[in-house]
């Protein structure tokens, strides 16, 4: 495929350029023989069965891509023992592993018509057992980013790949000849074949060295375990053995720190209750920016950056029979309850500071949680990078003792600190090579682009915790005229070798004598590859770490902390450090949190903004402490945000990522500072006032939830007392925690108080007649205790279901069209007051935080329904509330009578619109549609279906084996891309489901339904909220 | 059968005779336009071709050049179109209501208020287009037969009442109207020297020659055409408050919203009459036939229904705090302190307080107090519309969705769009038919004209 | 009309008062009146004249009734029997939610039915050439007029009996037919 010019027919008529179909390629619906024919606009509207509307959708978009699809099928083993070629509207599904630097996750890819269009957990990973992030379900729209290079470039200018490797190979060997220096700088390497790759490598040109660098090191962990085991490696955590207490100094782990899928499905395990399981972990977080994590915790407490020091120590002498420093409010508690759960408690920094470390290795290892909940004998392979290393490789850089330099997943240029030194110096190094798939920061510099595949076209592996491999494997052909970083370092050893091949002699040689199990090694290898891991049985084992506490405490002391305002660089969950910066997806997906997207702001403390008169959207000049440079923010009020300090996000201001991610936010990566040789995350700064003004893109503007009963929690106290009322909060207690129970006053027929339920009042003495006996109803059920507000399901939705970008100015407008939100509520000091409207508006300082997914409740008296004109939104018989996108008129009288407000109306064209120019602007970017999914057109309204054509796709498998479709068997997009499986969706009429059993037990418990009152019978029920907090 | 007491103010004045009522209205169609009326036509003009351009933009980019958003699905486009259906309920009630109750001072007044009346429906129907995500399809809210297999519309929708109620409203009044001025074509017929004036009026006026057979049928006709048109006229209104009644939404489901509509449609729908009458009165030079008596008539008629609209806001917040339903009382306590108190405010100020300057006669008398209270009022309408519409929505039940509403220049050119078309239809009325009803008010003349006399011209 | 053309006589009256008490006297002497007309609705006119009351009304009921039907069988038809749905849990037979567009409709064929009616018994469509016997009649003049093909009496007699009876002009019309 000639990369450039690339083109794909929508099917033989373009090919030849029929005029039928340029006349129809524009069309909502293409003609059909119609009623009026005479009206020349309504034609191509009216004329046109659903049916048929779907199928010429579905195929147009569909056959887009049928040129895309050829050898990876022939190498790889289909996931349910599909055929192995490709049937049109047949999806295929094959396991994988996404690998981004350091970041780790077990996927199952799905394919149709050759074209990967969604990316789900696989759970048969024992390391993220099925669990997906936003990041990684939004990737497989990376893989159709236009942005992406269409071959190699040398300055700039397109070369071929054989040019490119004589050339670079006769330089390498020039350089390595007289000696010069050849260092490799690499992201974090997961993949035992890739280092034996680069093995090779480094022995060709015995001058090059490796230099590992993250942008979100973990130098701190690394070093002190270096110090205390003699290993170089971060341990693997164990949540799910941490049932009692959990106490985390700033480590986002569910949100960002690591590796936060694997942790928030151990850590949902201990959180999760129910009637036969009134128990969960208690969790502490000392923290400075309101984490996602931090909003999870039981006991929330604030620091300042500077004080992560002392609260370590404190807690160490605490724990020591000391007292804990009364400056940190629960510091004793959490003292006392780790005490007293010895080996089932955890306690994680993630601090940079090595001391800091060597401290919490300490507690951990006086806690006796080596060889339960940790273990460093089983390392973790997600953090290799070396600060020491990278800033020498910059001093060498700026010395001019380095030849040549090869970028292998790095953007230093962008992301590290002295970028502005290394960019400065680079011209000093006579060749330099990037893998980078863009023209990114770094790559502009180099002389050779080589560029990389994206991971869906390439093979390789991973081994994210030692003894658990896993598999790589190609689902469509290369897009562009690319090539897979390893294959391009083999290449220059002079090695013509096909990475395929590569992996397999590999795991031939070392990976496959590991086992007993398989006989032959196809045999060995068609199962790996079929379950996409392959892993070792280990037993977690116990290790003494030698560390000399006292000088790490004196160590620490020494760095006190100060009266300057401090500021805090975080990651974002969507964003992360920048790497799929130009994803709109990711763009666009609003912080749990704030709940801003296309931006990053200075989040300032409420008290903060008080004393300084500083208003939302003002925007602020930040004056770092460790530079001259200068930049403007707009200012965000952030409840929770520690007193004395201020954070903005990392992975903003591209300026060379591409037209969704340049100039978005600002890059804050340069005054990251430095302590010793380890990145720090925080520095001090100093906030002006400018004046102008800039509005954050918020999808949620209100902050609290106004003393009202769409969440409903209880603390654990209250939910293991008997049944009963609570005398203070008159909510009631024990099974029916925190429940609130609405009663209407009815003439007759009430109970002894002459009450009646809502949804027991009718109007009508029939229901409406529906030829035959419904067979399903589909429902959900979602438990605020294990939602933890990732926003996984947000992207798996739009995955899914084709959902449009907006952009900045159209969210601004209240515009999104995220099908399910996930509704973030602070707590507010006059919630339980009758009245008091004013108050219950402003949160607290430091809130209590809950999230409440909302999606279309599929009511079964639904106010949509009865509203519509035209009766384009009505009742499925299985329960399902159906919208018929092209019967719809666009009244938005369904959205405004929606009490949920999940209703979503496309005021504009979003496909095919230079005004949106996302990814539904191109047709590279359409290939990541999902051909089961209408595609909407202006003017109509929609909203959450419950994923029907996944159910209407289970219906019928199962049918074709004449049974029922069983349980498990269809989920949504949203349940299956939950990673704490808050999300239980299933057929309510199969006794037999899980949501059957779990609303048998929990409909006189926690269940209850939002807006019960108003007796819309919703088919989605929540479970109310537990908290564990001390008492 | 002459009905009228003595002591009654006459109700044409100066002394007209038969032939005087003729002269003084027609002479208006048969004369060349006036200097002020190509201006005010003008003007309109502009106002429609602007407003056109407006709605050119909206129906190219989407729905989306309108302020609305996921929260506020309705803001200005129903504002306005409640606004304008509300406006055009006079009319009829005028010729209708004041028929049956055989109170003669409508004779003066009907005319004109009908002609308005179905203008003010023309504003509101283009609102219902307007406000479609696709315009294009509107019929299909029409249970019309298809090649969609048997899939009609859903008669549970307030929306298709509306479009049931609007159309056969709009219909009926434009009979009743046509019927009404058939007599008078005639007279412009016979009366017209020029063949095409002739030729057109006469195509119009269906040969009416005023023999003693048709008019006994025409009255019989009127009498039961104002019988039906009473209920219809109060129906639409009624319908149109349903569509937010029968919602959900807190603010909109309120049951008193029928009759606190249907008050608040002929507060409004006066008060537009009073408007545009005080103009004509003046242009043409008719104040023998709208007199001080009918303009105090009609403040009274505003004043009344003003107070019935505010017990009705008292009412709804009676309501709301009675029922404990804690969404209601929210929303009506953030409908006054909240972020759109300013239209709360307004609306009170404008419709509840200003009527109450009607109780003095001599402002009741005053054209100028008249005049402007008359806009006041309107103005106090479309806020009450505002405030129902905007203010319940953008804080209904979730808090997490909770917005609020700015419109656009899309919203502003769209609503002037609507003035453009309906001044210009008024103001070529007012030029190319009889603007008075001349043969009701000639049957008015001896009973209520002071000393008749039989001078003729 | 005869093939001949048709004479009549024209007596203009300037006050509907003179009419009303001419009509019976003109009567009495064995004038047989062909119309009058008016410039407006004369009350008591139709009464002299001896016509006997309009049955305009049964018609509209009977349009009225038959707009009911049709209301209520549409709506039945199409919402309950030809494609029942659920439609917010409510019954297929939801009657109330049948009254509004039912009335609208029994309102509109009431009144369309009326007066299309009207028009056609009465002859009045724009293609319609009125007989003027005096084109006064719609303006402030009170019109007889009297077919002389259908009167015993001489024109004269006639003549004498309308001036005697307050007609303050009396003319000759002719019809060409």
């Amino acid at each position: 495929m000639e990369g450039n010019n690339i083109k794909y027919w929508k099917g033989l008529e373009e090919l030849n350029n029929e005029p039928s179909f340029l006349k129809n390629v524009h069309d909502e619906f293409p003609n059909q023989p119609t009623v009026d024919d005479n009206s020349p606009e309504s034609d191509s509207i009216s004329g046109t069965h659903r049916r048929d509307f779907l199928k010429l959708l579905g195929f147009s978009v569909a056959a887009a891509t049928l040129a895309a699809c050829e050898a990876p099928v022939r190498k790889a083993i289909p996931y349910l023992n599909k055929p192995e070629d490709v049937d049109p509207s047949v999806a295929n599904w094959y396991a994988s592993s996404y690998v981004d630097g350091g970041d780790y996750c077990s996927v199952l890819v799905k394919t149709r018509e050759g074209r990967p269009i969604k990316i789900e957990g696989n759970k048969y990973s024992s390391v993220t057992k099925g669990g997906v992030s936003a990041r990684v379900q939004a990737s497989v729209l990376s893989l159709y980013d236009n942005e992406r290079l269409k071959g190699a470039l040398e300055k700039g200018k397109a070369i071929s790949w054989s040019d490119a490797d004589t050339k670079i190979k006769s330089q390498l060997e020039a350089i390595a000849l007289k000696g010069g220096n050849i260092r490799l700088v690499t992201s974090t390497i997961l993949s035992p074949s890739t280092k034996a790759a680069i093995a090779e490598f480094t022995s060709k040109y015995p001058t090059a060295k490796q230099v590992v660098y993250d942008e979100n090191s973990s130098y701190g962990i690394l070093a002190a375990n270096q110090k205390a085991f003699d290993k170089y490696a971060l341990p693997t955590l164990d949540f799910t053995k941490a049932s009692k207490v959990i106490v985390s100094i700033g480590a986002d782990f569910l949100g960002t720190w690591i590796s936060p899928i694997e942790y928030a499905k151990q850590y949902a395990e201990n959180r999760k209750v129910g009637k036969a399981k009134k128990e969960m972990s208690r969790h502490y977080q000392f923290e400075s920016v309101l984490s996602l994590t931090g909003s999870n915790a039981d006991h929330r407490t604030t620091i300042k950056p500077s004080q992560v020091g002392a609260v370590v120590a404190s807690l160490y002498s605490a724990l020591n029979g000391g007292s804990a420093s009364k400056d940190f409010p629960f510091l004793a508690e959490a003292a006392k309850d780790l005490l007293a759960a010895k080996g089932q408690s955890l306690v994680v920094s993630d601090s940079n500071d090595e001391n800091v470390q060597s401290v919490v290795i300490a507690i951990n290892a006086l806690l006796g949680n080596y060889g339960s909940t940790i273990d460093i004998n089983r390392q973790s392979n997600y953090r290799q990078g070396n600060d020491a290393a990278v800033s020498a490789f910059i001093a060498d850089v700026a010395a001019g003792s380095v030849d040549a330099v090869i970028f292998y997943g790095v953007n230093p240029l962008y992301s590290h600190p002295l970028a502005s030194k290394l960019k400065g110096s680079l011209n000093k190094v006579s060749l330099k090579i990037s893998l980078a798939d863009r023209l990114d920061e770094t790559a502009s510099e180099c002389d050779f682009v080589c560029p990389d595949n994206h991971f869906l076209e390439s093979w390789s592996d991973a081994e994210p915790v030692s003894g658990k491999y896993s598999l790589v494997q190609p689902t469509i052909s290369k897009l562009f005229n690319t090539r897979q970083g390893q294959e391009s370092l083999l290449a220059w050893t002079g090695a013509k070798v096909e990475f395929y091949n590569y992996v397999q002699n590999f795991w031939k040689a070392n990976v496959f004598p590991k086992q007993s199990t398989y006989s032959t090694f196809n045999e060995f290898w068609n199962r790996a590859l079929h379950d996409g891991v392959f892993e070792l049985a280990l037993a977690p084992s116990a290790s003494t770490p030698n560390v000399d506490v006292n000088a790490a405490i004196s160590a620490i002391s020494s760095s006190k902390s100060s009266s300057e305002l401090e500021v805090v660089f975080y990651e974002k969950i969507g964003v992360g450090v920048g790497r799929q910066a130009n994803n709109p997806w990711v763009q666009e997906f609003p912080d749990p949190i704030s709940k801003a997207t296309w931006d990053n702001y200075v989040a300032v403390p409420i008290s903060y903004a008080k004393e300084k008169g500083l208003k939302q959207n003002d925007v602020v000049k930040l004056q770092f402490k460790n530079s001259s440079e200068v930049i403007e923010l707009p200012v965000l009020i952030q409840p929770g945000q520690a007193k004395g300090t201020v954070s903005v996000a990392l992975g903003y201001g591209r300026t060379k990522a591409g037209k969704a991610a340049n100039n978005v936010g600002k890059n804050v990566f340069p005054f990251v500072s430095t302590q010793g040789n380890a990145l720090v995350y925080n520095s001090t700064v100093t906030l002006t006032k400018t004046g102008a003004t800039r509005q954050i893109a918020q999808t949620q503007v209100h902050q609290t939830i106004m003393g009202r009963h769409n969440v409903q929690e209880a603390t654990l106290a209250d939910y293991v007392k008997k049944n009963g009322k609570d005398h203070h909060t008159g909510k009631l207690v024990g099974d029916m925690a925190g429940r609130y129970v609405p009663m209407i006053n009815v003439a007759e027929g009430g109970n002894a108080e002459g009450k009646k339920a809502p949804e027991t009042i009718s109007i009508w003495s029939e229901k409406p007649n529906q030829k035959m006996a419904p067979n399903h109803h589909w429902g959900m059920v979602i438990d605020l205790n294990s939602c933890i507000g990732c926003g996984s399901c947000v992207i798996g939705c739009q995955a899914e279901n084709n959902v449009p970008v907006v952009g900045r100015q159209e969210v601004i407008n209240a515009r999104e069209m995220h099908w399910i939100r996930i509704d973030r509520y602070y707590s507010s000091a006059a919630e339980e007051k009758v009245g008091h409207y004013q108050e219950k508006e402003q949160p607290e300082d430091n809130p209590r935080v809950v999230f409440q997914p909302m999606m279309c409740q599929h009511c079964n008296n639904a106010p949509c329904e009865t509203v519509c004109p035209v009766l384009a939104t009505t009742h499925s018989m299985e329960g399902l509330n159906q919208m018929t996108y092209n019967r719809c008129v666009g009244t938005r009288y369904c959205a405004n009578n929606c009490p949920y407000k999940v209703r979503r109306f496309n005021w504009f064209s979003y496909y095919s619109n230079n005004e949106f120019d996302y990814n539904m602007n191109n047709p590279l970017g359409k290939m990541v549609l999902n051909p089961d999914v209408t595609v909407r057109a202006r003017g109509t309204m929609e909203k959450c279906s419950m994923c029907v054509q996944r159910i209407q796709e289970g219906k019928l498998n199962a049918k074709k084996e004449s049974r029922r479709p069983q349980d498990g068997e269809i989920e949504t997009a949203c349940s299956q891309s939950c990673p704490t499986d808050a999300i239980v969706f299933g057929d309510m009429l199969d006794p037999e489901s899980r949501i059957s059993k779990l609303l048998n037990v929990e409909k006189e418990g926690r269940a209850y339904h939002v807006l019960e009152e108003i007796n819309v019978n919703p088919s989605v029920s929540y479970l109310s909220k537990i908290r564990n907090p001390k008492v | 059968m002459h009905i009228s007491s003595a002591v009654r103010e006459p109700l044409v004045t100066g002394g007209k005779s038969y032939g005087d009522v003729t002269y003084d209205i027609v002479r208006h169609v048969e004369n060349k336009p006036t200097k002020l009326w190509f201006i005010v036509m003008g003007f309109s003009l502009v106002l429609l071709s602007l407003g056109g351009f407006s709605l050119y933009k909206t129906w190219t980019i989407g729905i989306g050049a309108w302020g609305l958003n996921k929260t506020v699905g309705w803001a200005w486009d129903i504002t306005n179109f409640v606004w304008w259906v509300g406006i055009g309920h006079a009319g009829t009630l005028i010729s209708a209501v004041l028929l049956l109750f055989r109170q003669k001072w409508r004779t003066a007044v009907n005319r004109a208020a009908e002609a308005m009346t179905i203008f003010a429906v023309f504003c509101a129907g283009s609102f219902i287009l307007m406000h479609m995500g696709r315009t294009w399809l509107a019929h299909w809210a029409l249970p019309l037969p298809n090649t969609y297999g048997s899939l009609w519309v859903n008669f549970n929708s307030p929306l298709v009442w509306d479009v049931f109620a609007i159309s056969t409203y709009l219909s009926v009044s434009l009979v009743f109207w046509y019927i009404g001025m058939v007599p008078d074509l005639a007279t412009i017929r016979d009366r017209a020297t020029k063949p095409l004036t002739k030729a057109i009026y006469g195509a119009f006026s269906l040969g009416w020659t005023g023999g003693a057979k048709h008019w006994q049928r025409y009255e019989a006709v009127s009498l039961i055409l104002a019988a039906i048109s009473t209920p219809l006229v109060l129906s639409v209104h009624t319908i149109v408050s349903m569509d937010f009644a029968t919602s959900v939404i807190p603010g909109w489901h309120t049951t008193i919203f029928p009759p606190y509509f249907v008050a608040g449609a002929i507060f409004s729908g006066f008060a537009m009459v009073l408007t545009l009458l005080l103009v004509t009165r003046k242009v043409y030079k008719l104040e023998h036939y709208i007199t001080m008596t009918h303009i105090e008539t009609m403040n009274k008629i505003v004043m009344l229904t003003g107070s019935v609209v505010g017990v009705a806001y008292i009412t709804e917040f009676f309501m709301a705090w009675y029922s404990g339903v804690e969404y209601e009382q929210y929303c009506f306590l953030n409908r006054m302190f909240g972020p759109y108190w300013w239209a709360y405010w307004s609306m009170m100020a404008c419709n509840v307080f200003s009527p109450q300057l009607l109780w003095f006669k001599s402002i009741r008398r005053n054209l100028v107090a008249t005049f402007t209270l008359s806009i006041i009022v309107n103005i106090g309408m479309w806020f009450e519309r505002f405030v129902i519409i905007v203010s319940s929505l953008h804080r209904d039940y979730i808090p997490s969705s909770w917005r609020d509403f700015s419109p656009t220049i899309y919203d502003v050119g769209d609503y002037i769009f609507t003035f453009g078309l309906f001044f210009t239809l008024f103001f070529l009325f007012a030029k190319y038919l009889p603007v008075v009803n001349m043969a009701e008010v000639k049957s008015v003349l001896k009973s209520s004209t002071d000393k008749p006399s039989h001078k003729s011209h | 009309m005869s093939a001949t053309n048709t004479k009549y006589i024209v007596g203009i009256f300037d006050d509907e008062e003179d009419v009303l008490h001419a009509i019976p006297h003109i009567k009495e002497s064995g004038v047989k009146i062909h119309e009058v007309f008016t410039p407006f609705p004369v009350h008591g006119l139709d009464e002299v004249l001896g016509y006997q009351r309009s049955r305009i009304d049964i018609v509209a009921f009977l349009f009225g009734l038959t707009g009911f039907l049709s209301g209520l069988t549409m709506i039945s038809y199409m919402l309950s029997f030809d494609w029942p749905m659920n439609i917010g849990g409510k019954s297929n037979m939801p009657f109330p939610d049948f009254i509004p567009v039912t009335f609208e409709l029994t309102v509109l064929f009431t009144a369309f039915g009326m007066v299309i009616t009207f028009l056609i018994i009465s002859g009045l469509t724009p293609w319609t050439v009125p007989q003027i016997f005096d084109i006064r009649g719609t303006d402030d003049k009170f019109v007889m007029a009297i077919d002389l093909a259908h009167n015993k009496l001489s024109d004269e007699q006639i003549k004498e009996v309308l001036t005697s009876n307050g007609a303050t002009e009396v003319n000759y019309k002719e019809f060409k037919s």
